[in-house]
C-alpha cells in the first residue's frame, strides 16, 4: 500500500509544492507533577503552511495551549519540559536554538495572542510603552519617535479610536475587546511571520469576537504569507476562519482535515462527538447531545486509545491498543481502529498533515 | 482625586481629637498625678529637715496650698476635665506644648533634644531593612522553595519570633560584655572621645591638634569619618535589634508578591515579546510586586519619633521611647500630652502620604 499523495489536497490553495513555514514533528511536552510525568502534549506533528489559517480544537486539558507554548519555548521549567521532537522554522530548529537566538525569535518572528485580554497586560506601563518597548526590543537602531509612530500606526490598523492619544493610557482604561485589540497591534507590530492565537475570544462578548476575529483575518491578508494557528475550542469560528482543522485530544492529534471534512465527514467519534454537541437551529427542542464524562485527569489517560472511556463505539481493542493516525483517501488523518480498515498507517515520523513537507 | 485627599486631610482632626481625648481622660483619672508627686518631694524635703515637729506640718499645709494652686495651673489642673483639655488642645493648636513638670523646659525642647538619636536610628533601620529585605525577598522568590530560600527563611522566622530586646540582651551578653567576645561597646551612641573602635586612630588627621594639653582627645577636632565610623560602631547592636521584627515581614512579602506576580498573565505576554529574563523580572514584574511594599513608604515620617523603651534602655540610649516612658512614669503629663500629639500627627500623615504613594505608583487606583 502506498500513501496517495495527490489525494492530499492542499487545503488552502497554496501551490503543493510550497514548504511549509513551520513543521512541528513528534513534539512531546512533559510536567513533572506529584506522583509522575503528565504528558500533556505527546508525539504531535503537523505543518503550517505560509498564509494559512490553522485551527487547533479541543476541550481544556486537550494539550492545545500547551502545544502552542512550547512553540515559543514558553513552557515554565521547572515544572514543564519539552522532552522530544523537532520544531521547523526557517530552516532552524526551534528547540536546537540558543536562548538568545530564540529570544530574538518570539514577539518578532512568531508572536503570540493570549485568551486573556484583561491580565495579559501589564497594568503599570501605559500600552504605549508596552508597544514601543516590543519594537525597540527587535528593532534597537529604530528612534524613539519612529517606534511611537510605528506603534500609534498599529493601533489605528487594530481600529483603536484616537491612537495617538491612547498611547498614553494604561491597560484598565480599555475595555477587554480594546485590550484584545492591543494585544494584537502588539503582536503585529513586528511583521510577524505566524501569529499563534491562543483562545483569542473566548474571555470577549459574542459581538466583539467577530470583529476580533475578523481584524485578525484582515491584516493577515495584507501580508504575503503571514499565517496563523488558531487555538480554540469555539468550533463556531473554526468553520469561519480555517480552512484546516487539527482535533487534539489526550495530547494527541486525533483528527486533521478540511473545515469541509471535519464538518460533513468526521470520522473520529470525538470530532463527532463535539459537533454533536454544538446547537444547531434544525435539530429543533431536543435536549443538546453531550459526550459522557469529562476529560480524564491527564494523570489517568487510559493505556489505550485516549478517548476509550468516554467514546460510544468504544470496541474491546481500544482499551489494550492505542490507534496510529491512519490517513484515509480523502487526505483526512484520523486516529480510530474503526477506520483503520480504509485507511493507511501513517508512519510515526510521517507528517500528520495532507501536504508533505519535505524535510529541509 | 484631590478632594479625596482634601476630606482625608480634615478627617485627621476628629482622629486627633479621639486619641487626644482618650490619653487625656486616663491621665485625670489615674491616681496620684504631677501635683501630688511634687508635693511629695517637697514634704519629705521638710520631714527630713526639721525632724517632724507639729508646728511645721502648719507651715507645710501652707505651702504646700500655694504650691498645690500654681502647679495645677500649670496642666490646667484646676479646671473641670473638658474645660482643661479643651484649654490644651487651643495650646497645642498655637503649637505650644506647655512645660515639662520634671525639668520646666518647654517640652518641645525635650522632644526636640531627641530627634537626631530617633532620626538616626529610624532612618538607619528603615532604610537598611528596605535595602536587605527587597533584595532578599527578590533573592528568595527567584529560589523558591530551594535550599537558600529554606535557610533563609528559618532565619528570618527565628528572628521574627524572638523580640528584639531579647536578642538585644542575648547580643550584649555575647558580643559585648568581657565574659564572651568583648567586640561591641555595651551602650551609649558614641565613645567619649570618639576613638573606640580598633585602628580609628588612624583616621585621626594629625595627632598633635586633636589632642589637648593634657594628651586627652578632643572630639571636636576628630575627622568626620572618624565621628562616623565611632558612630556606626556604637549603632550595629541596637539597629540589629530594631530591625528584627520588620524584617520577616518585608521580606516575606517581597518574596510573597514578587512570586504572585511572576505566575501573571502578562509576565508570559512579556517573554513572548522577546524580552530579557531580566527586564521580565526587574522591570515588568518588580514594579508590579513593590505596590504593596510601597504603602509601607508613607510610614517613613514616623522616624522622627522612632524609639523603643525596652531597646533604649537595654543600650542605655536616650531616645524618644525612654523620654516618652520616663514621663509616664513621673506623671509628667505635659511630656506624655506632647509625645502622643506628634506622634499621632505623624502617623496620620504617613497614612495619607502612603495612600498618595498608592495611587501614584499603581495607576488602577484612583481615590474618589
Amino acid at each position: 500500500m502506498e500513501r496517495d499523495e495527490n489525494a492530499a489536497k492542499n487545503p488552502d490553495g497554496a501551490a503543493g509544492d510550497r514548504a511549509p513555514l513551520l513543521s512541528v514533528r513528534d513534539l512531546a511536552t512533559y510536567f513533572r507533577v506529584e506522583g509522575g510525568v503528565a504528558k500533556a502534549v505527546d508525539g504531535i506533528s503537523f505543518d503550517v503552511m505560509p498564509g494559512e489559517v490553522l485551527g487547533i480544537v479541543g476541550e481544556s486539558g486537550s494539550g492545545k495551549s500547551v502545544a502552542s507554548l512550547s512553540i515559543l519555548r514558553l513552557i515554565p521549567d521547572p515544572p514543564g519540559h519539552i522532552a522530544r521532537g523537532e520544531i521547523r522554522y526557517g530552516g532552524r530548529d526551534l528547540l536546537k536554538l540558543s536562548y538568545q537566538e530564540m529570544r530574538s525569535i518570539r514577539g518578532n518572528e512568531i508572536a503570540m495572542i493570549f485568551q486573556e485580554p484583561m491580565t495579559a497586560l501589564n497594568p503599570v506601563f501605559t500600552i504605549g510603552f508596552q508597544l514601543i518597548e516590543t519594537l525597540r526590543q527587535h528593532h534597537p537602531q529604530m528612534s524613539k519617535q519612529e517606534a511611537f509612530e510605528r506603534a500609534v500606526l498599529r493601533l489605528e490598523q487594530v481600529k483603536i479610536p484616537d491612537a495617538a492619544k491612547r498611547m498614553r493610557d494604561h491597560p484598565h482604561q480599555f475595555s477587554g475587546g480594546m485590550r484584545q485589540r492591543v494585544m494584537i497591534a502588539m503582536a503585529l507590530c513586528c511583521n510577524p511571520q505566524l501569529l499563534i492565537a491562543d483562545e483569542p475570544t473566548t474571555a470577549l462578548d459574542v459581538t466583539t469576537q467577530a470583529q476580533i476575529m475578523e481584524l485578525m483575518l484582515t491584516l493577515r491578508a495584507r501580508r504575503e504569507g503571514g499565517s496563523i494557528i488558531l487555538i480554540t475550542h469555539d468550533l463556531a469560528v473554526v468553520a469561519e476562519t480555517c480552512r484546516r482543522v487539527i482535533v487534539m485530544y489526550g495530547g494527541k492529534i486525533q483528527e486533521v482535515g478540511t473545515v469541509d471534512q471535519i464538518f460533513s465527514s468526521p470520522r473520529h467519534p470525538y470530532t463527532i462527538g463535539l459537533l454533536e454537541s454544538l446547537p444547531s437551529a434544525q435539530r429543533g427542542k431536543d435536549r443538546l447531545h453531550t459526550i459522557p464524562g469529562n476529560v480524564p485527569y491527564i494523570m489517568d489517560l487510559p493505556t489505550g486509545c485516549k478517548f476509550c472511556t468516554r467514546c460510544e463505539k468504544v470496541i474491546d481493542r481500544c482499551h489494550q491498543e492505542e490507534p496510529e493516525l491512519h490517513q484515509l483517501k480523502n487526505g483526512q488523518l484520523v486516529r480510530c481502529h474503526l477506520v483503520e480498515d480504509e485507511a493507511v498507517k501513517v508512519s510515526g515520523d510521517m507528517p500528520s498533515t495532507t501536504t508533505s513537507a519535505p524535510a529541509p | 482625586m484631590a478632594s479625596y485627599f482634601a476630606r482625608r486631610l480634615l478627617l485627621m482632626i476628629p482622629t486627633f481629637i479621639g486619641v487626644t481625648v482618650i490619653v487625656f481622660g486616663i491621665t485625670r483619672l489615674v491616681p496620684g498625678g504631677p501635683v501630688e508627686k511634687e508635693l511629695m518631694a517637697i514634704q519629705s524635703a521638710l520631714a527630713g529637715g526639721e525632724g517632724g515637729a507639729g508646728t511645721t506640718m502648719v507651715g507645710t499645709e501652707l505651702i504646700t496650698d500655694k504650691l498645690r494652686k500654681q502647679l495645677e495651673q500649670s496642666f490646667y489642673l484646676d479646671k473641670p476635665f473638658y474645660e482643661a483639655y479643651l484649654l490644651w488642645l487651643g495650646d497645642v493648636v498655637r503649637l505650644d506644648l506647655g512645660e515639662s513638670f520634671a525639668t520646666k523646659e518647654p517640652v518641645w525642647t525635650r522632644i526636640k533634644e531627641r530627634f537626631p538619636i530617633s532620626l538616626t536610628f529610624g532612618l538607619t533601620g528603615f532604610i537598611l531593612s528596605y535595602l536587605i529585605c527587597i533584595p532578599l525577598g527578590i533573592a528568595k522568590a527567584l529560589r523558591h522553595a530551594g535550599v537558600f530560600d529554606l535557610a533563609t527563611s528559618i532565619v528570618v522566622f527565628v528572628g521574627y519570633s524572638i523580640p528584639g530586646w531579647a536578642i538585644g540582651l542575648l547580643l550584649l551578653v555575647f558580643l559585648a560584655g568581657d565574659k564572651y567576645w568583648d567586640v561591641f561597646p555595651l551602650g551609649g551612641t558614641h565613645s567619649d572621645t570618639f576613638a573606640s573602635l580598633p585602628g580609628l586612630a588612624q583616621l585621626i588627621e594629625d595627632p598633635d591638634v586633636v589632642v589637648d594639653a593634657n594628651g586627652e582627645l578632643v572630639r571636636e577636632k576628630m575627622s568626620l569619618a572618624a565621628r562616623f565610623l565611632d558612630r556606626t560602631y556604637y549603632m550595629i547592636l541596637p539597629i540589629f535589634c530594631y530591625m528584627m521584627g520588620s524584617f520577616a515581614t518585608l521580606t516575606i512579602l517581597t518574596k510573597n508578591s514578587l512570586l504572585d506576580n511572576l505566575s501573571q498573565d502578562y509576565v508570559r505576554t512579556a517573554f513572548a515579546k522577546g524580552l530579557a529574563p531580566m527586564r521580565v523580572i526587574f522591570l515588568h514584574t518588580l514594579r508590579n510586586s513593590l505596590i504593596p511594599l510601597a504603602t509601607g513608604l508613607g510610614h517613613a515620617l514616623s522616624v522622627l519619633m522612632a524609639g523603643s523603651l525596652l531597646i533604649e534602655q537595654i543600650f542605655n540610649i536616650p531616645g524618644i521611647g525612654l523620654l516618652g516612658y520616663n514621663a509616664l512614669v513621673g506623671f509628667d503629663f505635659t511630656v506624655v500630652m506632647g509625645v502622643l500629639a506628634i506622634n499621632t500627627v505623624l502617623l496620620m500623615f504617613g497614612n495619607v502620604f502612603s495612600d498618595m504613594l498608592y495611587a501614584l505608583i499603581d495607576p488602577r487606583i484612583r481615590f474618589e
